[in-house]
């Protein structure tokens, strides 16, 4: 296995695709390449570019996808060949961490500890009592925590205190994070969907639209919009909008919620978020036939209202507000063997029309606004992933930089017929630390050995 | 009334270019005492600047909107000023270097002066529009500016190396306070660090926050994409130490790099491109 593995590494492809340099490089041109998308506007449709860059920019637009750069072909292998970068470097790297990680640091020897960063050395020819050393050993543990021990070190005992070896490992969460990342979004991009609905109050709707697709999918539950509402403050701006939803499985009630921006309502694993709404007029009228029968009906635009015993729809084509001081509204009529016409009506007088043979009165008694919520409604199971991406990251980078790998080293032995203490240390961060810690140590020493 | 949070963002804009004033003179003309000086006319000002921050805070409820004062342009810039300062007096205090102030703190008087006398900036407390009443508005803007405002004084360290690295021969008054290239080096690292942090964890909040409010962690849209080019740029700067010849001088062009485009994700896109970030549209 090991020795495999070496082979691998020095073939110069590997070399290459593991290389720092190749990052610097891709990064550089992650940069420069993702402003593009933010000049060109994205998204709108190939007509649109052609207008607004002419036939030669435009067959680049076409060709580099910049109508949709982010996704586009060039894009995704970059991010791809980042991704392998990233993976060839980590698997290149992780047989000298371990080797670092395993490494046994009681394992030095004299000469070693005088060449550390940070030392100090007492020599005495006094013998030390029991008690002396122990006192010195215990001003070691007090300040530098948890001590392993070796005896017979060049002719002494070692100890040794170790902290934050673990976080060689930072690196590589910090660098695998960003591949939980992608993982996330790749799985947000195969296993979900995102779509909308305008939603009229009132009424339920048990399916979505797909954005990207156009297709329909089931929702396997219904959601009802009792009522939207839009609140302004007092000088003009909106303040709220908020939308009051509720969940049906079958005819049953299972869940309520009332939303506004930045606070969707989610039910198993889908997501509906307040995005936008629209205002509809809807109008009542009272239609009579010839023999009395009487009904009130509410018309809406984009919506047909039937009068089911005469096989009548009625369609709103036109609303205005306020003619004359009443509201007025053209509808449209039209009977089940095609026949349509079309009639205006004012607030408070009654008019009449025929419809094949028979007469029919009707007159407009009421008019209102009638809202639709749009509610963005959106299923990601990638999403906790890349959250868990995110905090890795976070967590990885304070651990590369600020958890530092220390080692303090005490060795007490003989040397040349004198007694000899050596206090060392090493740290990879934070050295002004250890040199306080250490400052600490080599006065309680100094008392200790009585200097 | 005088004793409004405006006219204490008016005064500390003065205090702050007075300041800057102060600091560049002691740079360059080695006045050691204007140093001193100079630090306290800062703290100063950034003790006013916190007050006014607090009132405006006050006076958003008062007038019966209720929200932190970091929801436009002219607040967001106070902030920016107002974090610089906070930044560089830390740097001050842990390295000693004065004349670290004299490439700092103009970007704090700047930002501050261009919130108060331009005309097009509404300086009115507005309601928060829906999109914005969020928890996450305050995480989000916190860590983004506190890694825009390392991302500053990084620049101004960068803009120091190139000078000092530039004229390292011809020894005079104005090289010689400018701390050794190699402490230079070491001061920009660091505080691309802390900023790349703070950058990282304003990017994720925002994240957080357009999941909540669109339904979308990440849309491309142009203020995202930004930020995510200053992040690539910002990653560059870490990585360069690893590649051989990549000496100090290129990773300060990159810090000063990074900030044209902290500046770019900050304004240009709020004025010369498109997007879902409504900051910049009063
Ligand atoms: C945007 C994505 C990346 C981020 C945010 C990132 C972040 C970092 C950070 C913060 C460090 C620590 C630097 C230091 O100790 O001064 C680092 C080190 C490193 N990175 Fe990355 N990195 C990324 C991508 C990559 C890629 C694609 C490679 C592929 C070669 C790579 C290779 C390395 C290496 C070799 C080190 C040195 C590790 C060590 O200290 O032992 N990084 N990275």
């Amino acid at each position: 296995m090991k020795i495999s593995f070496s082979t691998y590494q020095d073939t110069s492809i590997w070399r290459f695709f593991s290389s720092v340099r190749l990052a610097v490089f891709l990064l550089i041109t992650l940069a420069i390449t993702s402003i593009v998308g933010t000049v060109i506007p994205q998204g709108e449709s190939l007509q649109f570019y052609l207008e607004r860059f002419g036939p030669n920019l435009f067959r680049t637009i076409k060709v580099l996808h910049l109508y949709d750069t982010y996704h586009s072909w060039w894009y995704l292998a970059l991010l791809g060949l980042f991704s392998i970068n990233l993976i060839i470097c980590t698997l290149r790297r992780l047989p000298f961490t371990l080797k670092l990680f395993r490494r046994d640091n009681l394992s030095v020897d004299f000469e070693r500890l005088l060449k550390m960063p940070f030392k100090k050395d007492w020599e005495t020819k006094k013998e030390l009592d029991n008690d002396s050393t122990r006192s010195i050993i215990a001003s070691f543990k007090k300040v530098a925590g948890k001590t392993e021990e070796r005896d017979g070190v060049d002719g002494g005992r070692l100890f040794l205190a170790e902290r934050g070896k673990w976080s060689y490992w930072g690196v590589y969460a910090l660098h695998g994070s960003i591949l939980i990342i992608f993982i996330g979004a790749l799985v947000g991009l195969f296993l979900g969907f995102k779509g909308s609905i305008m939603l009229p109050e009132g009424e339920t709707i048990d399916h979505i639209i797909n954005r990207q697709t156009g297709k329909r999918i089931p929702l396997n539950f219904s959601v009802r919009c009792n009522r939207f509402n839009i609140s302004f403050y007092d000088n003009g701006a909106p303040k709220e909008y908020r939308s009051d939803l509720t969940v049906l499985n079958g005819d049953k009630e299972v869940f309520h919620k009332s939303i506004v921006v930045n606070d969707p309502m989610k039910y198993r694993g889908i997501t509906f978020y307040q995005a936008s709404y629209r205002a509809i007029p809807e109008i009542t009228v009272k239609v009579s036939n010839s023999d009395k029968l009487q009904r009130s009906l509410s018309i809406s635009a984009f919506q047909k209202t039937l009068w089911p015993e005469e096989q009548l729809s009625f369609g709103l084509i036109q609303y205005q507000p306020s003619v004359h001081g009443r509201p007025a509204a053209q509808i449209w009529i039209a009977d089940n063997e095609g026949r349509a016409g079309n009639i205006w009506l004012l607030q408070g007088r009654e008019r009449e029309f025929k419809q094949g043979e028979d007469l029919y009165k009707i007159s407009l008694t009421n008019a209102k606004q009638r809202y639709l919520t749009g509610l963005q409604v959106k299923k990601d199971p990638g999403v906790l992933i890349v959250w868990l991406g995110c905090t890795v990251l976070i967590v990885g980078f304070a651990v590369v930089f600020w958890v530092p790998h220390r080692r303090m080293w005490l060795w007490i032995g003989h040397r040349k017929g004198r007694t000899v203490v050596i206090l060392s240390g090493q740290t990879n961060k934070n050295k002004l630390r250890l040199e306080k810690d250490m400052k600490k140590i080599e006065e309680a020493l100094n008392s200790n050995l009585g200097v | 009334m005088t004793f409004s949070s405006s006219y204490l963002f008016g005064l500390t804009t003065f205090i702050y270019m007075g300041a800057a004033a102060l600091y560049l003179i002691r740079w360059i003309f080695r006045v050691r005492k204007v140093g001193l000086l100079a630090t306290f006319v800062t703290i100063g000002g950034l003790i006013i600047q916190t007050v006014g921050i607090g009132l405006r805070w006050i006076e958003s409820y008062q007038l019966g909107y209720g929200h932190a004062p970091l929801s436009n342009l002219y607040e967001s810039l106070v902030f920016f000023s107002w974090i610089t300062v906070l930044v560089y007096l830390i740097i001050e205090w842990q390295t000693k270097q004065r004349v670290i102030g004299a490439f700092t703190t103009p970007f704090a008087s700047l930002s501050m002066a261009y919130a108060s006398f331009n005309p097009n900036i509404e300086d009115k407390i507005q309601p928060l529009i829906p999109a914005l009443k969020s928890n996450w508005l305050i995480a989000h803007v916190l860590t983004c500016f506190l890694g825009y405002a390392s991302f500053a004084v990084a620049c101004g360290l960068g803009i120091m190396y190139l000078f000092k690295n530039r004229f390292s021969e011809a020894s005079g008054a104005l090289i010689d306070v400018i701390p050794d290239c190699k402490i230079l080096d070491e001061l920009i690292h660091q505080t691309i660090i802390f900023g790349f942090l703070w950058l990282s964890l304003g990017i994720i909040t925002g994240a957080i926050w357009a999941n909540d409010a669109w339904g979308t962690y990440w849309s491309w849209d142009p203020k995202e994409t930004w930020s995510l080019i200053t992040w690539f740029v910002y990653a560059t700067a870490l990585h360069a130490r690893f590649v051989r010849g990549w000496t100090g001088r290129r990773i300060a062009y990159l810090s000063i790099i990074g900030f044209v485009s902290v500046m770019f994700t900050y304004f240009g896109v709020n004025f010369l491109l498109s997007g879902l970030h409504s900051y910049g549209s009063q």
